[in-house]
């Protein structure tokens, strides 16, 4: 049972459930953008101070949610990310002729369903909070309703993320069925060598891979993802690109690492395979896109890719590795879509790749933050996405993941083909007069992508102060 | 106290029931049937975690089975709205009309 003590362990969630009726009560009272704008940013901002104001050493709040450093510290990234995404959501959407209020309730609900997301130790709250995130994120693709290919790609979501999670609850109802446990944590030790062995129990852990997969855009399940990158609107694209991601990501991790041991051979070569096969099919995929936003879908199936890497590594090293990654990654991600939202204008995006045609001749500071943003994801160094590589190697080297690290590495120098592609297209001269990149003035934004090209560099160049952190949070999960 | 339900012939059917489900998402193009067939495949883990359940004797199996109707009837809503949005433009329920985003 809950009780009272256990209950302010899910304070931020119990503050994201709070500001998202808040909203949708002030909505019935009057219709403000404003408000709504400041007070979901307010809610953000409450959740994560509220982490500090916990303290917690990997305690159990009844069988379904567990709090410890691991989870804390990615409820913290996530709620970060989403804070970003309502701050550049506000000059996005100010000028279109919508209701606006209710993207920040479904914003709030869809970041309260990944929080929950990392802290769920049991396969019911694991797929409820799915849940809660798809379906606001149905509507959040779909938000910009009088847009044809809004719906379509709301549509295309809808249906491939219901076919994932029934895939996904079907391999739980098949672990469930062969080890009569639902809880993580007490999973592995239900695990008998016979069970690991049956081939209904590998069955259900293909299943699962595959429902889990499709989240985190694996190949090859990962044909939803340029699609819905290209039509939703581009703050969302970046809260699929990060939060859904990392949220799944995180689960897995904690599933992996609960399972260690236990599971059969098998499993780890699919992952294996996985992993390789969208590290190389993401970033080739990519060389031949003209849309941005499609460019950084292709690349972001890349970057989960090397992040199994890590995963497989299934060591203390390899976990912090992925963490690791997993901020850099959140961090370049976050401000690439938050250039092509800053730059849209009141009813289109610059989404294709000669849209930014001369960007530094007209916008310098915001074409430098696109170039370290674009360098940070190809991996260069001092740049943030360099180290986290190097940590991502330095994990496979230690477990002697040979061919894993090589097409990593490999596929890296693809990857770089194509950054640089874009790079250089905001350093070619450009006749077009100087109202093209019209949007992006609005000051707040302005500062957190500031912030955003200063995190990347000071990771890049001390990255001593991100792995203390990670070092003291997550000592073992 | 339940009566027994063999495991194997239950699991099955839920099996055979999902891939109908899996094999009518894929070959239907009318969106209403799609979202139908979708049902069919929540339901069919829904008994598979009441089989398993079963074997079990634990209650969890059903508890899962009311989360995953109560999950069923949200996503069905919001699809609803889209096909409604959807007829609104493309004056059809066909799938093939969703054909702007591509390479």
């Amino acid at each position: 049972m809950i009780n009272g003590a256990d209950i302010h362990l899910l304070l931020p969630e119990i503050i994201l459930g709070l500001a998202a009726i808040v909203v949708m009560l002030s909505i019935a009272v009057k219709r403000c953008h404003l408000f709504a704008h400041i007070f979901s940013l307010a809610a953000f901002a409450l959740a994560f101070i509220s982490l500090f104001l916990i303290h917690v050493n990997g305690t159990q709040v009844t069988d379904l949610f567990i709090t410890d450093g691991y989870s804390r510290f990615f409820t913290g990234l996530i709620i970060a990310a989403a804070f970003f995404i309502a701050a550049i959501s506000y000059p996005y959407f100010k000028t279109r002729d919508i209701h606006k209020e209710e993207y920040y309730i479904l914003l709030i609900l869809a970041t309260l369903g990944a929080v929950s997301m990392v802290i769920s130790n049991h396969f019911i709250s694991f797929f409820l909070s799915l849940e809660v995130m798809s379906v606001s994120m149905y509507s959040l693709i779909a938000y910009l309703k009088n847009d044809s290919i809004g719906i379509e790609a709301g549509i295309k979501y809808l249906v491939m993320a219901a076919v994932s999670a029934s895939i996904l609850l079907f391999g739980f109802a098949l672990i469930y069925a062969q080890t009569g446990q639902m809880e993580l944590s007490k999973l592995q030790g239900t695990i008998s060598a016979a069970v690991a062995k049956d081939i209904l129990f590998i069955a259900g852990m293909a299943l699962v891979i595959a429902g889990i997969g499709f989240k985190m855009a694996l190949v090859p399940f990962h044909l939803w993802t340029p699609d819905i990158y290209g039509g939703a609107p581009a703050p969302v694209s970046a809260f699929v690109a990060t939060v859904s991601k990392g949220a799944a990501f995180a689960f897995l991790l904690r599933f992996f690492h609960d399972l260690n041991g236990s599971v059969h051979n098998s499993v780890w070569i699919a992952f294996a395979v996985i992993a390789i096969a969208s590290m190389l099919i993401g970033n080739l995929l990519a060389l031949r896109q003209q849309n941005i936003k499609r460019i950084l879908a292709y690349s972001s199936i890349g970057h989960l890719g090397y992040l199994m890497v890590a995963l497989l590594a299934a060591s203390v090293v390899g976990i912090k590795a992925a963490v690791f990654y997993l901020v850099t990654y959140f961090i370049s991600m976050l401000s690439a879509f938050g250039i092509v939202s800053y730059l849209s204008g009141k009813d289109n995006e610059l989404y294709d790749l000669d849209d930014y045609k001369g960007l530094f001749w007209q916008r310098p500071w915001l074409a430098a933050l696109f170039t370290m943003v674009l360098l940070s994801l190809a991996g260069i160094p001092l740049t943030a996405g360099f180290m986290g590589k190097f940590y991502l190697l330095l994990s496979g080297i230690g477990s002697s993941l040979w061919i894993l690290t090589i097409v990593l590495v490999v596929s890296s120098f693809v990857g770089l083909y194509y950054y640089l592609r874009v790079a250089l297209m905001m350093f070619t001269h450009s006749e077009l007069p100087r109202q093209k990149f019209k949007g992006g003035s609005f000051v707040p934004a302005s500062i957190l992508l500031a912030l955003m090209f200063i995190f990347l560099l000071w990771i890049g160049i001390f990255p001593g102060t991100l792995l203390d952190i990670i070092q003291h949070l997550i000592p073992a999960i | 106290m339940m009566t027994h339900i063999p495991t194997n012939e239950g699991l099955l059917l839920a099996a055979i029931l999902f891939l109908l489900g899996l094999i009518g998402t894929m070959t239907r193009r009318n969106i209403i049937y799609i979202l139908m067939c979708l049902e069919i495949m929540l339901n069919a883990c829904g008994l598979a975690f009441v089989v398993a359940g079963a074997k079990w004797m634990q209650a969890d199996g059903q508890v899962m089975f009311i989360f995953i109707l109560a999950m069923a009837a949200a996503e069905v809503s919001v699809g609803l709205a889209l096909i409604l949005q959807m007829h609104h433009q493309h004056k059809t329920v066909d799938v093939n009309a969703l054909n702007q985003l591509k390479d």
